[in-house]
């Protein structure tokens, strides 16, 4: 941990090897949530890279107070958010995109079969609580890591992680059992 | 193995289930080798936007901006005119630094003749961070077959920047032309994608416009960004009243 906060000290004051370490660290958490996130490999890299690098360009506002790994995840979070946002609204404007064309946007990241419903009701999940999923599934975030990345209470966290799983069974449920 | 889950199983093995399932999908590859040093070589030491600031001159009218264009000298103007001027250069300022997603400062359209307004208001209502093609313009004005139109008269936009004529692309793809240049035009776009439009504030719970005058304060670790509105209110926050993110 400490070494952890020693690292972002050394990145705040532009030091590249220390900065390559810290990407290198987290890369595989990071890219699991934005890839998970937003369903394409190359979006979800593209995400990952920005946040990277507002982490360095911020990395003198790091308080350390805060786990390096949740400053992180807030910043990754924000960068991903604003990624669907954008998405949504371009798909309401392009009257083209059926959910075949989604489909295969996302096909550079597509779930092993045995996960394709879970993949497809994750999609029914509202957005707050499918980011805060993710982030708990990833990387087993604490309630309260999980307050601090998205700005909320920890009730709201557990009411939100309740009612996407609630969601999740209930979705699983309608597909009918007996899926391999 | 089979996923059968009938009623008679007990809800604390569902939920395990449930549990392992999301555990195994959201499962982090192996796969994160070579990240860093590709994020280490984007680091850009690009000033093309800096350059354009430095060079834009910007004229008002007391009812609102009426004119911006690079390396003239501007009309002398009203008081009230040079208070406009100001506002408008520090929202443009924000804007290019990627603080700002929306302009406040009024523009003052009226010596614009009627078609090219029609042209300019349409472009108006393209939303940030995204792109309309120019037949999409032309649709909007009543002259669906007037393209060529649209690109001149938007060629001709008195207000750039502020106005976001930088928002309609060529139909194949490309950006096309701009009164800045193609590469401004590129730079723009490249901005808005990278700026968000929603915030929040963790301490107030409050979720603005980026560039809204209660965000200018707020601390960096204090910053939440937000998908839409009602993303927002499912988890308590509520939208300013100053910048009226809803609307």
């Amino acid at each position: 941990m400490d070494a952890e906060r020693g690292l972002m000290r050394k990145v705040a004051r532009g030091d590249q090897a220390a900065f390559t370490d810290l990407a290198q660290r987290y890369g595989g958490r990071l890219l699991a949530v934005a890839g998970r996130l937003l369903g394409s490999r190359a979006d979800a890299e593209d995400a990952v890279q920005r946040a990277l690098l507002q982490c360095f360009a911020g990395a003198s506002a790091y308080d350390s107070r805060w786990a390096v790994s949740t400053w992180l995840y807030r910043i990754l979070t924000n960068v991903c958010v604003d990624e669907l946002r954008r998405r949504a609204t371009r798909t309401a404007y392009d009257a083209r995109s059926t959910p075949e064309a989604l489909e295969a946007v996302s096909g550079n990241h597509r779930p092993p079969d045995a996960y394709l419903d879970l993949h497809r009701a994750l999609g029914r999940v509202p957005r707050e609580a499918r980011v805060l999923l993710a982030l708990r599934y990833v990387d087993g975030l604490s309630y309260g890591e999980l307050a601090r990345i998205r700005g909320i209470s920890i009730n709201t966290v557990k009411s939100q992680l309740a009612r996407g799983k609630a969601l999740l069974r209930e979705e699983l449920g309608k597909r009918g059992a007996g899926h391999e | 193995m089979n996923d059968v889950v009938n009623g008679a199983q007990e809800q604390g093995a569902k939920q395990d289930k449930l549990d392992r399932l999301l555990a195994d999908y959201f499962r982090p590859g192996a796969e994160s080798a070579g990240l860093a040093l590709k994020v280490a070589a984007v680091v850009r030491t690009d000033r093309e936007l800096e350059r354009l600031e430095s060079r834009l001159v910007l004229e008002a009218t007391p009812r609102g901006i009426s004119l911006v264009r690079t390396g003239k000298t501007a009309r002398s103007a009203t008081a009230t005119a040079r208070k406009l001027t100001e506002q408008a250069r520090e929202e443009i300022h924000e804007y290019l630094r990627g603080q700002r997603s929306f302009f406040h400062v009024p523009l003052d359209l009226s010596e614009v003749p009627d078609f090219q307004r029609r042209v300019l208001e349409a472009a108006r209502l393209i939303p940030f961070g995204e792109g309309r093609p120019y037949a999409w313009i032309a649709e909007r004005t009543g002259h669906p077959r007037a393209v060529r139109a649209v690109g001149t008269a938007l060629g001709r936009n008195p207000v750039p920047l502020l106005l976001p004529c930088h928002r309609v692309w060529r139909s194949d793809g490309g950006l096309g032309e701009y009164i800045f240049g193609a590469r401004v035009k590129d730079r723009l776009t490249a901005l808005e994608r990278i700026t968000p439009v929603l915030e929040g504030c963790t301490s107030t719970r409050i979720v603005c416009r980026v560039g809204c005058i209660h965000g200018r304060h707020m601390r960096p670790d204090n910053r939440v960004v937000f998908a839409s509105v009602t993303d927002a209110r499912s988890v308590g926050y509520r939208p300013c009243k100053v910048c009226r993110p809803a609307a």
